[in-house]
């Protein structure tokens, strides 16, 4: 198997009618979109962005609705990759993206049209790329071309017999496994987002071991909590897919009201979530499990950050048979390399280790000064490296970070690989991987990568702010900016806003006359750290 | 100082692009972010010594200033 059309398919052809993905409108309407729905319309759009031999990305700027996946799949269908961007990101965040795909195609939504044609008109005046604009209310597609956004240069009903069947089949006889599927931006230390860029054959890989360890069966109804930009999503869009189960895209608003959240779940008689550590610990700190329970969840996978086992004890308490399995790894992995079944009832101050590697993928630690030398014993510490077919192809239109993060090495066991390496301390523990932290600064927050550095470099773009120190507080979920400078905090955190995603943008904002230094003259992050 | 104000405080540190004194729809809206509900809560319970609890968790309490207030006030006449 090599395209994951052919899993759409086979399920589209089983059970064409079969509610694929259902999300909330804001006036809290379900959106349904069935299995045949997501075939056919991939199709009507993929028609009209295919182009001959061009394999170039296609931006994607839609809504967290059930009727994305359809953008991505007609992109599939063109066999070119999926760039998913978040039309909330700061504009100058997604010029960065935009420069750096340089797309000459770009799918969009009806509801995220106007905020898009605002967008270009003022970064990308004279810009000769191809518009799409999909409104899947009425099942009409508008071309928009040359940078004139006011008036479509095409309009096209959504209909079957527009299917371009001979195009579509000569893309498809060309197709590879090792195709570029999607392209993920992530945060990048200096400021410019890194665009992982992942094939259809990682992604098989990473769905079928996910599938396999979780027991995914056809009667499943997952969960989604992550954005669709966001890779965490690739299992609630991929595993409907192969398995023909339904995923429910819960609305955002539901994660800072658990009574609300848990009714949901239980309404739609959610079976399997894949969320990250804070979506299950932050829900605890509000409350949950105290007035709603939980009826129908059953297989719960986190990941992101480390899950602290006082609010795993909870979740077990309250849920005594349900399977949760600990997964462990970075985007250039596909999601994850390592996962850790919990098999036994946790006790507040243990730590779970991140178990062992996901079929399909090698997993070792190298020394932590000698990337080369890999660590067979027990209990040393060295930096976690990956290997196999789920590694990412590398950066979009970036080649020094790519050789940068993924290198060939032959390596001290005399075999040669080409491996990711992490930035991530592990050991070996008892036969399981356990980790110790990062080598850099990055962080998790609330389920998203956050390079303080990135933080850092934002606010010391600013005028008037001389220097600046981000550090996380773990126990409040917070980021916290230490700076000096002439610069107000209100200024700061405004323009903060401009630069960065709502989310790296620190809620705790503190001016200081002077930051802690240490003899060498660098900012004392010990200190500020105290403080 | 007044209740309202310390609010208000804390609003704007969290989120000095918002029109506190003005929204009323800060949560039904999508003014307000999760990130900034989580950091809200903390500072909310440790500034007025509350506890707040699911149930206080609806829209209708937090889409207003003057909400808030109202919310701040009947937890600690608990």
């Amino acid at each position: 198997m090599e395209n994951v059309l052919e899993w759409l398919e086979a399920t589209a052809n089983r059970l064409p009618d079969k509610i694929a993905f259902t999300s909330e409108t804001d006036s809290g309407e379900d959106v349904e979109v069935s299995f045949k729905d997501v075939s056919n319309k991939a199709k009507i759009i993929a028609s009209l962005i295919i182009e001959d031999g061009d394999k170039t990305p296609v931006g994607v700027f839609s809504m967290r609705s059930a009727t994305t996946p359809i953008l991505f799949m007609a992109c599939a269908y063109s066999n070119r990759a999926y760039a998913p961007i978040d039309m909330a990101l700061p504009k100058a965040r997604i010029g960065k993206i935009l420069d750096n795909l340089s797309p000459d195609v770009i799918l969009v939504d009806k509801e995220s049209f106007e905020s898009f044609s605002k967008l270009a008109k003022e970064l990308y005046a004279d810009k000769t790329w191809k518009v799409v604009v999909v409104d899947f209310g009425c099942d009409i597609i508008r071309t928009y071309s040359d940078s004139n956004y006011d008036a479509p240069s095409q309009e096209n009903k959504m209909t079957e017999e527009s299917i371009a069947e001979d195009k579509l089949s000569k893309a498809r006889a060309s197709h590879k496994g090792e195709d570029a599927l999607y392209i993920i931006h992530t945060s990048g230390s200096s400021g410019r987002p890194k665009g992982v860029v992942t094939s259809h054959e990682s992604l098989i890989n990473y769905i079928d071991s996910y599938g396999k360890v979780m027991g995914i069966e056809e009667s499943d109804r997952f969960g989604n909590q992550s954005p669709l930009d966001y890779i965490a999503a690739i299992r609630d869009i991929y595993l409907p897919l192969k398995y023909g189960a339904s995923s429910f895209i819960i609305p955002k608003k539901y994660f800072m009201d658990p009574n609300q959240l848990f009714t949901y779940l239980n309404d739609k008689k959610v079976t399997s979530i894949g969320w990250s550590v804070s979506a299950l610990t932050v829900p605890l700190s509000l409350g949950a499990f105290e007035e709603v329970k939980l009826d129908t969840l059953r297989k719960i996978c986190f990941s992101g950050s480390v899950m602290p086992c006082s609010a795993l004890k909870v979740w077990q308490e309250n849920l005594p048979d349900a399977l949760f399995v600990n997964q462990y790894g970075p985007t250039e992995a596909t999601a994850s390399c390592t996962y850790y079944v919990v098999d036994h009832k946790v006790d507040e101050s243990e730590v779970l280790p991140i178990g062992n590697a996901y079929d399909g993928y090698d997993v070792f630690l190298t020394d932590l000064e000698d990337d080369s030398k890999v660590i067979a014993n027990e209990d040393k510490e060295g930096q976690i490296c990956v290997a196999g077919i789920s590694l990412a192809i590398g950066y979009y239109n970036d080649p020094d970070r790519t050789n940068d993060s993924f290198v060939v090495r032959e390596l001290s066991d005399g075999s040669k690989k080409r491996i990711y390496k992490t930035g991530d301390i592990g050991v070996i523990h008892n036969g399981l991987f356990e980790f110790h932290g990062r080598m850099d600064r990055q962080i998790k927050h609330m389920g998203h990568r956050v390079e303080l550095d990135e933080v850092e470099c934002a606010a010391n773009s600013v005028d008037s702010v001389t220097e600046s120190c981000c550090i996380y507080k773990k126990e409040k979920e917070s980021l916290f900016l230490y700076y000096s400078g002439d610069a107000t905090k209100r200024d700061l955190s405004l323009a903060l806003r401009e630069l960065i995603p709502g989310f790296m943008v620190p809620r705790k904002i503190i001016k200081l006359d002077e930051l802690p230094k240490l003899p060498n003259g660098k900012i004392d992050i010990r200190t500020v750290e105290e403080m | 100082m007044e209740t309202k104000e310390t609010i208000i405080e804390i609003l704007e540190e969290i989120r000095p692009d918002v029109d506190f004194e003005n929204e009323t729809s800060l949560v039904d809206g999508n003014v307000l972010e999760s990130f900034d509900i989580v950091s809200l809560v903390s500072e909310l319970s440790d500034e007025f010594d509350i506890t707040i609890r699911p149930k206080d968790l609806v829209p209708a309490n937090f889409n207003s200033v003057d909400a808030m207030v109202n919310l701040v006030n009947t937890l600690q006449d608990e």
